[in-house]
């Protein structure tokens, strides 16, 4: 084709752009976690694990990211049953009223994060649950449940329904049906989704910023508050602990579904 | 003879007895409303969120009364009175969309390459690379991304230390409008990417070898073929974008420094600073009234894109 070099230079140029921009924050908040230095310098002074001896110590960070654990753990054992049930529901029947129940199940999508936080925020206030954990994680499953959503209908939309009738035509109940083919068929959106609901979860910050109080911070907010004072090296260590999730997580993502699936046209 | 049921494996007279059971609490003829069982915990979860904004709307109607700061218990509108009228929710209203357009603009024109060369390249690797340095920073969250771009911006930060060397004065990077809008382009490529690449896979390379054996040289052939077909992808991610960044709270918080306050920044200074819940549930309605809307016409106008869910018609 004509002119196939200044496209690809063209492309290529955003590209880059694009990629150093995407991976800047995350080198650096690496390269800054193994300083020798007490503070954040370029060039670093000498490469140290010492600020990981120093989080490994920290009880607050460490008991902060156990919070963020068993937030995002309480998020996606609520996420996973709810959101495979009504993407196979959305996708399989023909429900009466469907565009209705979209847009009402998109609500958590459409209504802004303040926003969601705040109402759940006065609504947990008032029935006396602030202060504890399980409501954060709770909050959690509520906000990102679309995600679930469309992770799982989209798998279940390439499950051929005649599968589910020849399954009942060899006497499968309705039960075993649904547990032997329908579930197997959207396990690959059940994956995905719950890793999403997982990973969103752990690093929701505004969420749980307006839900938790000083004595139940999450990481992220632990993260947030430390930051508006003074940024030491310490922070750039626990940081690294995300990145290291989201390394685990993208490695599990493309082992069990492939991250090949997000290119696919519906 | 018919054999014995024991020696049937356990897990068979097991998942019989479930089925049993499923059977006598959910008769076949309920069967019309499975869907709706199955839709029933969905239904639940967001019926909080439903009623936590019924809590808001009951909030925003009360005025603080100063004397005894609590809210009235009598109704009036005199906080949407102030929500219009005051010069400061005016300012941080405007602000706030402006970025967004801002925003939206920039991050479609850097996620539409991408987007095209990670569905385009024959490389598996290449296309691996470029998804995994998609995914990395969509998985590592806000605060840790705008922690990496402090140090990065910072007065004592490695732009500036390196601009030392060549002698030039340290210059303030950070707690200013493009920095915010900077942050916001950063946080938002991934979810542009993401919802564009499905649109870009859809277009067959055949429509664009096409156009160019006509004669069209590859600026016309996007501007003719490709962008048009687009079209669901780009509705989708603008509108994403569009509306996470019009209400984004963190990137203006870390990267504004207090100067910079978005709409949901003043939503949490209502509630936090000034303790005016009403005020803040007022602002914080208007905000979601204001995302319904730009949802909903776009939806009206050009279908709901990538973000359909449910049933493919």
């Amino acid at each position: 084709m004509k002119g196939d070099r200044s496209k690809a230079v063209t492309l290529w140029g955003f590209v880059i752009v694009a990629l150093v921009m995407l991976s800047a924050p995350t080198l650096v908040v690496l390269g800054a976690s193994f300083t020798a230095g007490n503070m954040i310098t370029f060039p670093p002074e000498g490469l140290s694990l010492k600020w990981y001896a120093a989080i490994a110590s920290a009880t607050d960070l460490r008991d902060a990211f156990f919070r963020s654990v068993i937030v995002a753990t309480i998020c996606t054992a609520i996420s996973i049953p709810t959101g495979t049930l009504a993407g196979i529901a959305l996708a399989k029947y023909r429900v009466r009223f469907a565009a209705g129940v979209q847009i009402y199940l998109l609500l958590p999508f459409t209504v802004p994060l303040i926003g969601s936080g705040i109402g759940l925020m006065l609504i947990f206030g008032k029935w006396g649950l602030l202060g504890q954990l399980w409501p954060v994680g709770i909050a959690c499953a509520v906000i990102n449940l679309p995600f679930m959503i469309w992770a799982v209908t989209a798998s279940a939309a390439s499950l051929d329904p005649d599968l589910e009738l020849a399954a009942a035509n060899c006497g499968a109940p309705p039960l075993s049906t649904f547990l032997a083919v329908t579930v197997p068929a959207v396990t690959p959106g059940i994956i995905t989704g719950a890793l999403l609901m997982f990973i969103l979860a752990l690093n929701e910050f505004l969420v749980s910023l307006l839900l938790v109080d000083a004595r139940i911070v999450t990481l992220p907010v632990q993260i947030y508050n430390s930051i508006r004072s003074i940024i030491t090296p310490d922070l750039a260590a626990i940081s690294v602990v995300f990145i290291a999730v989201a390394a685990i997580a993208i490695a599990l993502l493309d082992w069990l579904v492939g991250l090949d699936i997000f290119l696919k046209s519906k | 003879m018919r054999p014995s049921r024991t020696s049937y494996p356990l897990s068979w007279r097991l998942m019989d007895a479930v089925e049993a059971i499923a059977a006598a609490v959910w008769p076949r003829s309920f069967s019309a409303a499975v869907p709706w069982l199955m839709l029933m915990p969905a239904v639940v979860l967001v019926g909080l969120l439903v009623l936590g904004l019924w809590d808001m709307a009951d909030g925003s109607f009360r005025k603080l009364d100063t004397a005894t700061f609590l809210p009235s218990d009598d109704y009036s509108l005199a906080n949407y009175d102030r929500a219009f009228t005051e010069k400061l929710f005016f300012t941080v209203a405007s602000r706030s969309l402006i970025g967004s357009l801002i925003v939206t603009v920039i991050t479609l024109v850097f996620a539409f390459p991408y987007s095209y060369v990670m569905v385009r390249t024959r490389s598996t690797f290449l296309r691996k690379f470029l998804l995994i340095a998609l995914f990395l920073p969509f998985f590592i969250g806000q605060v840790v991304r705008a922690y990496g771009w402090l140090i990065i911006l910072g007065s004592q930060g490695m732009v500036n230390e390196a601009l030392g060397f060549v002698g030039v004065a340290p210059i303030r990077l950070l707690y200013n409008y493009p920095a915010v809008l900077f942050g916001l382009v950063q946080y938002m490529l991934p979810f542009a990417v993401l919802m564009l690449a499905p649109a870009l896979t859809a277009i067959p390379e055949e429509m664009e070898s096409a156009a160019g054996s006509l004669g069209a040289n590859w600026v016309r052939t996007f501007i003719h073929v490709v962008l048009p077909l687009a079209k669901p992808g780009f509705i989708g991610a603008g509108l994403v974008v569009m509306t996470l960044s019009l209400t984004d709270f963190a990137i203006p918080a870390i990267l504004g420094g207090g100067s910079q306050d978005f709409i949901a920044n003043a939503i949490y200074d209502q509630f936090f600073r000034t303790s005016d819940q009403g005020m803040g549930a007022t602002l914080a309605l208007l905000l979601v009234a204001v995302g319904s809307i730009m949802v909903g016409v776009v939806f009206a106008l050009f279908g709901a894109g990538t973000l359909a869910m449910g049933r493919s018609k």
